[in-house]
């Protein structure tokens, strides 16, 4: 019993789900749910599909190379059954498994920091160039800022009392 | 290999029926429409079509005779010489050469009019010809007659001679009439021949078979032979007489000791000396007949002309130059000795000892069978207690194969302790490093404010856009200033944007507005039939008089256009016309009168 892959997302086809196809070359394909067969039928690339695992493998979206992936990986040379092998590889992939989302959820990370960046920057823009639409130029100061101060206070009454109750 | 065609010989028809089926053919398989008015190639093709089609149907039918017929030389010469016994040779070779002559002929015929229907410039001219060579082919057929018929009987009498295959074992038996032949072959073979007191019952040949050591025996049985010379042999004695000549068989050669048959045996040597030429190089017999009536043992002779004739087969054959071809090609093969190693056949030790145990039938091990058969209900198949693992006390653990989505035999490693220990080393470099530390500075208030600045900027440009978006003004659209703007929105919208709009009384767009509102519009009054309308509003010059004043002297003449207009605008109202120009038809095609009888009148209604 064993957990395949399927051939379009790379999502795990469990026993007794999804399907299997044959090509005359002999090569299986098995595919986790009818989506992804149909998508295959329509021969489209995986690796052109955006929402597959392969696409973002490809395109760099996700983590590639590293150690704690090489754990993983099919070995045709069959063990022969040893109690505590079993049990430390059990404890071992418990590791490996943190390792690894440590990992991918930095390489993520890292990956949209440049938006975030971006983000901030735009929103000083917008602020230099449309302050007008909020802001006369020539508005009382104080006026102003008691007005939009109320509104502000509001907005950050709201924004904490969202974080609070968990729905940020 | 001839005998076997003698059966597949096509069926020749009369000439009259020949003429018929191409014809009617001919009718039935090329187009039959053709007209005076078509293009003159058409006609000419159409023609040329039918006579080529005709001919080629001749050619092709008197070919197939004329291969179907065997050649004289191509045959065995058994045959060779009985279908010249019985046909005449010569007259079966002239059949034959006529019916090739006729169809030579006949693609002469074809190939000459149809050189002239290229020069026919008319329908007619082209039917004529084609109707010409139609004709002489046919003719040509008729001349054919006397061959076709001949033939007929040929291929009939051809097809019911015996199979006797003249390469085979056979048995020959001849002798005078009615010595016994025929009752012998009866005996001897399923062959079921007429066997009567009179001569010359049996008056062609016949063939029987029986088996004789697991071999297939043909016997010939052939019509009696009466002694005078050869010339003066009639057809069906000669029948006998080629058989005895080109088969190569065993011959018996019966006799009647009884004198049954109406000859001495004196009379029956004489003609055994006569023929005795024809038995050269076949193992003889002679067979005393009809010895329940006389008594001399006869049953052994059967058995020693077979076995004499297979004798005398293979002799023949180790002569033969055939079976040295076949010794030439066979030669047996031994590696040569390189030195005095003795080099046994390799039979490997398991097969040794499965064949010593097969002859010494040892005890065997204990199969599953056998424990399941001793321990009866309880029997349990558990194949893990032949598992070969590195401890013996493992063997009845339950292994686990998946962990969280994954399966544990892509981990198994041996060497996995160790990577992990790597792996773990390495992580903690890592975070030493600082890799994973977010760096996500706690904004400051100036951040946020300028991020909650952006944001209501963002809504309010969009609150906009909507606003634009819903006036939903097709065409040309008015000008902002021409719009009449309210005092209320103008303050709190520049309220908003933080000027202070209090205290905005004396403001010029204030005054304006209140100066407006003086002006108003002049109220309707209800006027009054006798008063000339005189109140004109400001806004109208006085110098302008109303359109329904201008050129009216008095009252009363007022009065009177008023009622003419009326009654003009009378006749519109009751059509519902919005006035003078209003054309419009609401109905173009009303049904009531474009629908049903016309019966009297016009289509004003119906």
């Amino acid at each position: 019993m064993r957990i395949e892959k399927c051939y379009f997302c790379s999502g795990p086809v469990y026993p007794g789900h999804g399907t299997m196809f044959v090509r005359n070359d002999c090569k299986t394909f098995r595919f986790c749910k009818s989506k992804c067969l149909k998508n295959f039928k329509k021969k489209r690339n995986p690796r052109k599909t955006r929402w597959t695992k392969a696409f973002r493998k490809a395109s760099g979206k996700e983590l590639t190379v590293d150690n704690c992936l090489e754990f993983e990986k099919r070995r045709n040379v069959a063990v022969k059954y040893q109690r505590e092998l079993w049990s430390k590889t059990v404890e071992a992939m418990r590791k490996v498994e943190g390792i690894k989302r440590k990992r991918q959820a930095q390489f993520i990370f890292n990956r949209l920091k440049k938006g975030k960046q971006l983000e901030k920057e735009e929103a000083i823009s917008e602020v230099k160039k449309n302050i007008h639409l909020i802001k006369a130029p020539h508005a009382k100061p104080r006026l102003w800022r008691r007005r939009w101060c109320r509104s502000y206070k509001m907005w950050k009454w709201v924004m904490i009392s969202k974080s609070l109750l968990g729905l940020c | 290999m001839a005998l076997y065609n003698f059966k597949k010989i096509m069926v020749v028809p009369t000439s009259k029926e020949f003429i018929d089926i191409t014809l009617s053919k001919t009718q039935r398989k090329t187009p039959t429409v053709v007209h005076k008015h078509y293009q003159i190639h058409r006609i000419r093709h159409f023609y040329m079509r039918k006579v080529k089609f005709t001919q080629q149907n001749y050619h092709d039918r008197l070919s197939q005779i004329l291969t179907d017929f065997p050649k004289l030389d191509d045959i065995h010469p058994f045959y060779a010489d009985l279908m010249n016994v019985l046909y005449d040779k010569d007259h079966y070779k002239l059949a034959l050469g006529q019916i090739n002559i006729a169809k030579n002929l006949i693609d002469n015929v074809s190939k000459d009019y149809v050189r002239l229907m290229k020069y026919g410039d008319s329908l007619y001219r082209c039917k004529q010809l084609k109707r010409a060579a139609l004709g002489r082919m046919c003719t040509i057929m008729k001349r054919q007659k006397q061959s076709l018929e001949y033939l007929e009987q040929v291929r009939q009498h051809l097809s019911r001679l015996p199979t006797i295959d003249p390469n085979t074992r056979t048995l020959l038996l001849c002798g005078y009439p009615n010595v016994g032949k025929s009752s012998f072959i009866n005996k001897v073979t399923r062959a079921d021949v007429e066997v009567q007191p009179y001569a010359f019952t049996t008056k062609s040949l016949f063939v029987g078979h029986m088996d004789y050591k697991y071999l297939r025996w043909q016997v010939v049985d052939t019509p009696g032979i009466l002694d005078h010379p050869l010339e003066e042999r009639n057809t069906i004695e000669m029948q006998a007489i080629t058989a005895l000549a080109h088969l190569r068989s065993a011959v018996l050669y019966v006799m009647d000791v009884s004198e049954q048959c109406g000859q001495t045996l004196e009379q029956q040597l004489e003609l055994f000396n006569n023929i005795r030429p024809l038995f050269a190089n076949k193992p003889l017999l002679i067979v005393a007949n009809k010895c329940d009536v006389k008594k001399i043992s006869e049953l052994t002779e059967e058995d020693q002309a077979c076995d004499k004739l297979l004798a005398h087969r293979v002799d023949g054959k180790m002569k033969g130059k055939k079976v040295h071809d076949v010794l030439n090609r066979l030669h047996l093969a031994v590696p040569a000795k390189r030195d005095e190693k003795a080099r046994p056949p390799f039979i490997p030790e398991g097969a040794r000892i499965g064949r010593k145990t097969m002859e010494v039938d040892a005890p065997k091990r204990k199969t599953e069978r056998d424990l399941e058969v001793e321990m009866g209900d309880d029997y349990i198949l558990d194949l893990q207690k032949y598992w070969d693992l590195m401890n013996q006390d493992e063997k009845y653990d339950v292994i686990p194969e998946i962990w969280e989505g994954h399966n544990i035999a892509d981990y198994i490693d041996p060497d996995i302790m160790k990577n992990l220990e790597d792996l773990e080393k390495e992580e903690e470099l890592k975070v030493k490093a600082g890799e994973y530390e977010t760096d996500e500075e706690s904004e400051d208030e100036e951040m946020q404010e300028i991020r909650q600045l952006a944001k209501q900027i963002r809504e309010k440009r969009k609150l906009k856009i909507v606003c634009s978006k819903d006036k939903d003004v097709h065409g040309p659209r008015l000008p902002r200033t021409v719009k009449k703007v309210e005092r209320k929105t103008l303050e709190k919208e520049m309220g908003d944007l933080g000027l202070d709009m209090t205290g905005k009384d004396d403001s010029h767009y204030a005054v304006n507005a209140r100066r407006s509102r003086s002006v108003g519009v002049a109220k309707k009054r209800k006027r009054e039939a006798s008063v000339v309308p005189t109140s004109r509003t400001r806004s109208q010059s006085a110098s302008r008089p109303p359109r329904d004043q201008s050129g009216v002297r008095d009252p009363k003449m007022a009065k009177q256009a008023k009622k003419l207009m009326k009654n003009q605008q009378k006749d519109m109202n009751r059509q519902g016309k919005k006035g003078e120009a209003d054309r419009h038809v609401f109905d173009l095609k009303p049904k009531h009168l474009f629908s049903g009888k016309r019966k009297s009148g016009t289509n004003d209604h119906r």
